[in-house]
Order: C-alpha cells, then structure tokens, then sequence
C-alpha cells in the first residue's frame, strides 16, 4: 500500500523488508550521513542540543514502546532515567570512568528492574488508574535518591566522563557520535521489535487485552516485559545524560519532565517509530527556539511591558502544543503518512 | 495522647483541602472523562486574578469574590469551545495532552501579567487557632474543610437531581447514545469545565490564604491526583474521603515513622498507599468498577 | 480541508521560523552604531519562567539594569561596551547545559546564574571547559574543591554559622547548651544549612535536637512542629523560601510555640514576601541573615540603584533579590576591568580558554571590590571561591526588616575534609 506503483513482492523477505526500493536506501544513507556528519558544520552549541535531543530521543522511544505498542500509560519517566542515571553515576565514580561499558547496559537493567517493580500493578490496572502509581513510582525514586547516603543526597553527584578503551569522551562532538549511535541503535531496535511476536502481542494487549489473553497471550508477562523494555531504555537515557551534564542532581527529574516525555510522544504520533524522532525533535527544537526568541523581543522592543518576554516563551510553547493537537490529533506520523502518498501519487489526487 | 489527636485534627484539615482539589479533577473527568493536566495551573491563575481583584484593585471582598467567580466560569467557557471542543472524538491521551499544552499556556499567561510571582492575600480569617481540647487546628483549615463539605453536599445533590447533572453522568457513560437522546452534548462539556474553573478559583483562594501565591501552586494542584486515584476517579464522596485518609496518613506517618527513618517520609506516604490500594482496588475504593466484554 | 491544510502549512512555517529564529537575531542583533572599541561579552542566565519564577524574575531584570547603567552612564568598561547574552533557563536542567555551551560558542568571557541549582547543572561542563562562572546564591557543592565556579555570595550553610555564633554570643542567656531545631527544605538550599550544622555545632557548643524536612508546596506543618514542641527548644533554625518559611511560623504561633523560643532564617526566605503572606503581627521578632543592604540605605551604592529600578522595573522596588542581582552585574563588571587591566583588550578579544584563564587569574583572583556598599565586599581569597563572605543578621521589628548587627564574616568550612559531605 504505502509502496510506489509497480513494487512487486515475490519473496517473503523482499515482503519484510524495510527499505524497498533503490531510493529508500539512497534517502535513508544520504539521511545517516548527513546526521553523522553534523558535527563538521555545526557549532558546539547546536552539537550540545543535538546530544540532548539524541538522549532524549533514546527515552521516548522506551515509552512509545511501553505507551504507544503496549497501551500501558506511564507518568513517571522521568523516575526511571534518574535510576540509570544514578547508577552509572555511582558505578562509574566507584570503578571509573573507563568502566562506562559496563555501566551503561548496568543501568538500563538497573532501570528495567525498578520498572518492573512499579509495572506489577499493571496486572490489575489500565489506563489513568496505572498512570498514577507510575507518578507514585517516581517520587519514591526521587525520595530515594535523596536520601540515600551513596546517591550524594540533595547535594548532588559529579559524574567523571565516559570513557570506553583510549577514548574519552570530552567534547560536544565526540559524545555526539556516542549519544547517536545509540539512539540509531535504539532506533533499529524498537522498529524490528514491533515486527516480532513480542511485538505483535504487545499491540494485542493495547488493543483489546482481555482478546488478547483469549488467544493465549500471556498478559502478566508481556506487561511486564513492556515495562522492562520501556525503562531500560529510560536507563540507558539517564546514563547518557548523566555523563553528558557531568552532574547529577535529583531535581533534574520532575514530575513535569514526565509528562512533558508523555507529550512528546502523542505529539509525534503514538505507536509509530517515526513518531518519537518527529515529537522529540520538535519539542527541543521548539524549546531552544522560544529560549533564543525573549532576548531577542526584549533587545528589539524594549518599551514592551516587563511580563511579556518573560511569559512569552512558555506561552507560546503551550500554544504551539494546542494548536498541533487541533490541527493534527494523531501525531506527525499521521502527517508524514499523509505526505508520503501525496509524494508518490502526485500529480494524481488518488 | 494529645499527640495522636493533634495528628488526626491536622491531617483531617489538611485532608479537606486536597479533598477540594480533587473534586474539581473528578468533575471534569465524571462528565467528560478528560484528565485534567492544568487543574495546577488554573488553580494558580485564579488566585493571581483573586490578588489582582483585592489588593490591586482593591474590591470589597464581596465584589472582589462575584468578579473570581465570573471570571472563572468565562475562563472555563472560553477553555472548553477554543481547546478541547475542536478535539471531540479524537483519541483521549489527545485531550489530556492539549490540557498539558494548556497548562503552559497558563503558566506563560501569569508570568505576563503578574511577573513578580510571589504575593500573598489579605489576611481572610483571623489569625489565632481554635483549641479543641488539647489541640489547636487553625480557622483557614477548618473553613476549608466546611466549604468542601458544602460544595461535596450541592455537587452531589445537582448530580443526582438535577437534569443536568444527569445528562453529564450520562455522557461520561456513552457520548454516543447521549447524542441519540437528544442532549447537546457539547452544552455540558462547556458547563462542566466552568463549574471545575469555579472549582479551581475557590480552592485557589483558599489554598493560597493559607501559604501565599506562588508557582508551588501548580504542584499542589498535582497532589490532587492522588486523592482522586485513591478515592475513584469517577466518585465525589470517594474525593471527599480520600483527602482525609492521604491528610491523615501524611500526619499520622510524619508523626511517628520520621524518627525511624529518613526525613521527609510524610510526603511519599501517599504515593506508597497509592500503590497499594491499586494493586487491592484497582478502581480506588469507591470508583465504579468496569465490567469488560470483548 | 483547504482550510485545514493552510493552517497546518502555516502552524509549520511558524514553527520552522521560530526554530530559525536563534540564528537570525545571531546576526543581526548585532548592535548597529560602531562603537570606538570592541565590545566584551558576558553571558547571564536568570530562571525567569518556571518554578523559581518568584526569584529568578526580578534576578534578571536587575541583571541586565545594571549592564544598562554601566554602558549608558560609566561607558562600559574604560570604554568597551559590555554586551551581554542574556538566556532564560525555565530552572531546567538540560536547557542550562545547552545555553553554557551557547555562552562559550558566542565567546562570553564568564558566565552567572542566579540559583546553585542551575550552576551546579552546569558547573562539570564549564569547569571541563575552564569556563569562569558566578553564582548569586551558591551551596559549598559548587566549589568545594574550588574550581573555576565562583560564589557571589555566603552560601545557606554559611548562613547558618553567622546566625548561631550570633545567637550565641547575644541571645542566648541559659546554662548548658542551647537546643537547636532545623526545618529544611528538600533541596540544596535546606541542607546547605545542615551540612554546616552538621559540620560545627558541636564546635560552637549548640545541641542539634532535630533535622525535619519540607517541600516547597507544604500547607501545614502542625505536624512536624508538634515533634519538635514535645523536644522542647530553645531555637528554631528555617532554611527554605519565603511561602513554606511563613506557614511553619504561622503554625508554630498556633501551636503557642512562637513566640516564646528564638526562629532564625536563612537568607533565602527572608524578604517581604515573608511578612506579606505570615501576617507582620505573626513574625514579629523572627531573626533572619541577609547578605545584602536593604532598600533605603545609606550606601553609595544605592541612589542608582534605585534610579534605575524606578525607570525600568518600578515593581521590582524593594525586591532583595534585585539588589544581589544587581550587585552580581557591577561584580562582573569590575572582574572584567580588572582582566582590561592586567591582560589587556588582545588576550580578552580572543575568546576561548586562553581568555578565560586571563579573567579567573587577572580579573577574579585580584579582586578587591566593595560593590557600593550594597553587600559585604568582592574580595577573593586563596582555596576560597566564595567572593563576598560578610552577612549581617536582621530582626523584623514593627512590620520591617531591621538589621541589629554589623557585617559579620562567615567562617570558610572545608567541607571535602568532611567523610559524610556530598552522602
């Protein structure tokens, strides 16, 4: 369907495929070198929201797994990157940085468990109700943090650089390639893994779960395992972002960074892997913008009131919100979908 | 003993407050099934708009209480037919991330008009506390706890009795088969989000005389949640025992579990009985319980 | 549809200006009429939205007043302009990393934030870079071991020590040692303030009965200050903000606790807000530490100041945090005359880490500087990166903020010598 005319399948893989045509894979190759290499014509700041963008692109791809394939709605994101966070802080002051190898796939599976624990009421609740205990999640981990003697408490945590063999990662642009190679990679995962059975079942279970459980999909386990996916990628963000800041502090993870991730997804599409990269890019982007735009108001008309720079930011970046969700409810996924098949079919209507 | 009684007075009051909050969330949620992301938010700007009125303006506090109730309810009109009626029908984690939107927007709107963000109110109930027995509660909780009451005792009654109040129970039921009995749906949602800013406005003005304006506000519009999740999203009375039992058991645990164990214990014991009544009651101890067919 | 489609087109453009818009104003805000000497740059960064909004706000207006003041009517440094980047940063932590880079990027020479929060979220990436920065209101994490991160002022800890050795020395009347009750807020400005209790109070002979915590967003208290009652103490110890500080106060006065025993409060909550949103009949006599003048005092310093505030921000008037915000601005202002001096406009033009270290050992490590009188003086001390180290301790009498006492200066507290510190 969404294939250009005349793209025949005779095989199962060719059916399977992702990238179909010719053109797919000069796009898709033409797409990777242009994110690989722009480091070369960026300046270090852009690198610098380049890498939050990457970091948090890693992180809502785990919700969408969680919210968007298996229907399981968690607030408290924010909770679980600051488990993996910490425990990359911790184990890497403990050993080292060059142990970051370790500490990186130690804190996604750090997170993942802590996820579990608050993914068991999943077993018996859906929707807002399992939405809360997440938010519950998340303000017992920050308590913890807080008050834990090896986390640095409210004072905080220095957290050395991110060094695998000889390679220390210091500047912008070298966390860079670290931060987008996993996001890549984290990328590749969630689109293959909705192609499996895991997938396929966890798409059952948000769809209609007590069908699901009729056809023998097992409901306890997949939950769980979708809780675990979601949070492990959590982690793997948190440690990213830990090295990446150079400092932990619990205040880092809100209640309101939760729910902005929640936003960050549904604006980019729910259930779609595109939809992440489009909700998050457009987000910071968004962000950065506003941040750049009050200076910039102020310097040019300095007789405005003294709210209006301050307000306008925020202000703008609610109503931006808004009005996507009116003009497009489905996400930019849906938009892209859209423009996909007015690309191919023009200049025919249908 | 003095100790425990002044515990369960204390937590009683402040229960009442995060009870009034939450019957606000529950409005909305029982006549539209939209959650409420900028209950925080608009609980922050109508006590902006309450400071605005009486210190600013400096109204009588009678006219000064008509223009935040007149105000709310157009907030509420305007909230409902620019941001959530173009969105009917589309999916629901849409609406409850437009509220999100609308919770910056607010957030933004304040910072424009009152970018000084801290105030206080003028000081609305006297100062020194009533003594029941031993313990002392002060007059700001207990007229917060009366006027939750009164509020619980008029929402419930209009609920039950009024046609109005039967079409939005109706319509949070079925959209669809409302539609077909002829209730203009529409009408109600727009009614529902008004009767929840004025909601707002008089847990804001409450709210606020007891600790000050300012952007923490947000953040106790959000404990809110936690009423409702105990007490049932769709129930009034659950709100209004839900508060309590989250006041009391954030007393009752500061109280006597602080000694034992890290500072601080007293605002995550909500969240711990949270989780357990979901994994006991999943439907909050007096939601209503769906049955599901495939 | 048409419709629809135009208004998405449009919602799209907007969004893709918005996005485009940073590198617009990079070049052309530029400023037009060309100046005799080239321009040195600074860079600010103020929580003016968000949940700091309460403080960060009127930060950053006095911020960029007092930039305005030197260029308009001093001339800038011996004649440079001094520009200034000025970046909101919602009290983010993720949006301060990116607007230091973007600081470092448009060649600022050093860098300020108002809150210790959002200095410690950037501290790694400026002291990885050697990147000079200043913080109004600093905890000992930010330069413990000193680095390149400079504190304006004492921090919540230091508050600390300054109103126990003066309650000490002229509150105190008993026998024995006085019975001491922290409540803390749940953040670094909180537990500053434990930290240094923990660090010397058995030192200074005060006996620490009980450390209890709050949250920002508290409504009662009753609780917890029931606990303390039952411990009988002579002093009450707040380090928070002004909203939750009112309300334990207005609880202890319910409980019949105050007054009849001694409440101090760290600098962080003691402003009018205070008295506006507790009642001033309910804190009268709560002794609190300030580190800055008040409004109307008889400081060089002052006439300007208020010159200022009244044109461009008459609603930030008697705000305190305006004043350290202001003072933070001539702060930099004369760090950066001293670099002028010592290295010369070349070394400075440059940018970069060779800039940065001019400005940290020829400006910052030779300061000397009384800010107008408007706080303790800027003078940097070897192994201490704390710049003004001098508080004053205040009583509200009558409604105002009076201070009782001189400059007092706070002791340096070698916290990394400390096992617990940072547990």
């Amino acid at each position: 369907m969404g294939l250009p005319c005349g793209t025949r399948n005779f095989k199962y893989d060719t059916d399977m495929a992702i990238l179909r045509t010719r053109t797919h894979w000069a796009l898709f190759i033409l797409l990777l070198a242009f994110v690989f290499t722009l480091p070369l014509y960026l300046p270090n700041r852009w690198i610098g929201v380049a890498n939050l963008i990457g970091i948090t692109l890693v992180a809502a791809t785990g919700l969408n797994i969680l919210i968007g394939y298996c229907g399981q709605l968690s607030i408290g994101h924010a909770g679980f990157i600051a488990v993996g966070a910490y425990t990359s802080a911790i184990l890497t002051n403990a050993l080292g940085g060059e142990w970051f190898m370790l500490a990186l796939p130690a804190s996604g599976i750090m997170a993942g468990l802590v996820g579990l624990i608050f993914g068991i009421p999943s077993v018996r609740v859906k929707g807002f109700y399992l939405a809360i205990t997440t938010i519950a999640g998340q303000f017992i981990i920050i308590w913890v943090i807080n008050h834990w003697g090896i986390t640095g408490g409210f004072v905080g945590i220095k957290v050395p650089y991110a060094t695998i063999g000889d390679l220390i990662f210091r500047t912008q642009a070298s966390q860079f390639y670290l931060i987008m190679g996993i996001a890549a990679l984290s990328t590749f995962f969630a689109t293959n893994l909705a192609r499996t059975r895991v997938g396929r079942a966890f798409v059952a279970v948000r769809d209609n779960d007590l069908a699901a459980e009729v056809m023998g999909v097992n409901l306890f386990s997949y939950k769980l395992l979708a809780f675990f996916i979601g949070c492990f990628f959590a982690g793997i963000a948190g440690s990213l972002l830990a090295h990446w800041i150079g400092f932990m502090n619990a205040e880092h993870f809100t209640l309101t960074e939760s729910i902005l991730y929640v936003g960050m997804i549904i604006i980019g599409g729910l259930g779609t892997t595109i939809g992440p990269i489009f909700g998050v890019i457009f987000i910071r982007l968004l962000d950065q913008g506003l941040l750049f735009l009050t200076p910039a108001i102020e310097g040019a008309i300095p007789a405005l009131p003294s709210g209006f720079a301050t307000g306008i930011a925020p202000m703008l970046f609610g109503l931006t919100i808004i009005l996507f969700l009116i003009l497009e409810p489905r996400g930019i996924a849906h938009r892209w979908v859209l423009f996909k098949a007015a690309y191919r079919l023009w200049p025919f209507s249908y | 003993m003095a100790e425990l009684l002044q515990y369960l007075i204390t937590g009683l009051a402040v229960g009442m407050v995060y009870a009034l909050i939450g019957l606000c969330f529950v409005l909305i949620w029982k006549s539209s099934g939209v959650a409420n992301l900028a209950l925080g938010q608009l609980v922050l700007l109508s006590s902006w708009f309450t400071y605005s009125m009486l210190v600013q303006a400096k109204l009588p506090l009678w006219l000064g209480f008509m223009a935040v109730i007149l105000f709310a309810l157009a907030l509420g009109w305007i909230i409902e037919r620019v941001v959530l009626r173009p969105l009917i029908a589309q999916p629901i984690l849409s609406l409850i991330t437009v509220t999100l939107g609308l919770g910056y927007f607010i957030e933004g709107v304040v910072s424009f008009i009152w970018p000084w963000s801290v105030a206080a109110l003028p000081r609305l109930f006297p100062k020194e506390p009533i003594h029941i027995g031993p313990t002392v509660v002060s007059q700001e909780h207990l007229w917060v706890a009366g006027i939750s009451l009164l509020i619980f005792g008029l929402l419930s009654l209009f609920f039950r009795y009024h046609k109005m109040g039967i079409a939005m129970r109706a319509t949070a039921d079925d959209q669809l088969a409302v539609q077909a009995c002829g209730i203009p749906v529409t009408t109600i949602f727009s009614r529902s989000w008004m009767f929840a800013c004025v909601l707002a406005a008089v847990g804001g003005v409450l709210v606020s005389s007891i600790g000050g304006i300012t952007f923490g506000l947000v953040e106790t519009g959000l404990k809110a949640f936690s009423v409702v999740i105990l007490g049932g999203l769709n129930s009034f009375g659950g709100a209004l025992i839900a508060g309590p039992i989250i006041g009391l058991a954030e007393n009752l645990g500061g109280g006597y579990l602080t000694p034992y164990l890290w500072g601080g214990i007293k605002d995550i014991i909500p969240f711990i009985i949270i989780i357990i009544v979901v994994i006991i009651r999943p439907y909050g101890l007096f939601g209503e319980e769906r049955i599901e067919r495939i | 549809m048409t419709s629809k489609k135009l208004m998405i087109a449009v919602t799209l453009c907007l969004a893709l200006i918005i996005s485009a818009l940073p590198l617009v104003s990079a070049c052309a805000s530029k400023p037009a009429e060309a100046p005799t000497k080239g321009p040195l740059k600074i860079g600010i960064s103020t929580p003016t939205t968000g949940p700091a909004a309460e403080k960060g706000s009127p930060m950053g207006h006095a911020n960029l007043d007092a930039i305005e003041y030197v260029n308009n009517e001093l001339g800038g440094v011996d004649g440079h302009p001094v520009e200034v980047m000025w970046l909101d940063n919602s009290y983010d932590a993720a949006k301060i990393v990116t607007i230091v880079n973007a600081f470092m990027d448009e060649g600022s020479l050093m860098y300020s934030t108002a809150s210790s929060k959002m200095m410690a979220s950037s501290m790694e990436i400026a002291n990885r870079a050697g990147f000079p920065g200043l913080a109004s209101f600093s905890s000992p994490i930010l330069y413990r071991p000193p680095q390149h991160i400079y504190g304006q002022l004492p921090d919540y800890g230091d508050d600390w020590g300054a109103f126990a050795s003066y309650y000490m020395k002229n509150v105190w009347k008993g026998s024995g040692k006085p019975k001491m009750a922290l409540h803390l807020l749940n953040n670094p400005t909180g537990f500053g303030a434990r930290d240094a209790a923990k660090a010397s109070a058995e030192k200074m002979g005060i006996e620490i009965i009980s450390i209890n915590e709050h949250t920002a967003t508290t409504i009662s208290e009753t609780e917890s200050l029931n606990r303390i009652k039952a411990m009988n103490p002579d002093v009450l110890y707040i380090s928070s903000t002004p909203a939750p500080t009112a309300l334990i106060i207005k609880n202890a006065y319910e409980l019949g606790m105050y007054p009849g025993m001694t409440i101090g409060l760290g600098h962080a909550s003691f402003t009018k807000a205070l008295i506006d949103i507790a009642g001033a009949d309910i804190v009268e006599g709560v002794h609190g530490v300030f580190p800055t003048v008040n409004w109307g005092d008889d400081v060089p310093g002052m006439a300007k100041m208020t010159e200022y505030v009244r044109k461009l921000h008459p609603k930030d008037e008697g705000n305190m945090d305006y004043i350290t915000s202001w003072a933070q601005s001539l702060i930099m202002v004369e760090i950066l005359r001293n670099a002028l001096k010592n290295a010369g406009y070349d070394v400075l033009a440059k940018g970069g880490p060779e800039a940065w270290e001019a400005i940290e050992t020829q400006g910052i490590h030779k300061l000397n500087y009384d800010v107008g009188g408007l706080h303790g003086p800027a003078v940097y001390t070897p192994g201490d990166n704390r710049l003004s180290k001098s508080l004053r301790i205040f009583q509200i009498k009558g409604g105002a903020i009076t201070p009782i006492t001189d400059w007092i200066d706070a002791p340096l507290i070698k916290f990394e010598e400390f096992d617990w510190f940072g547990k």
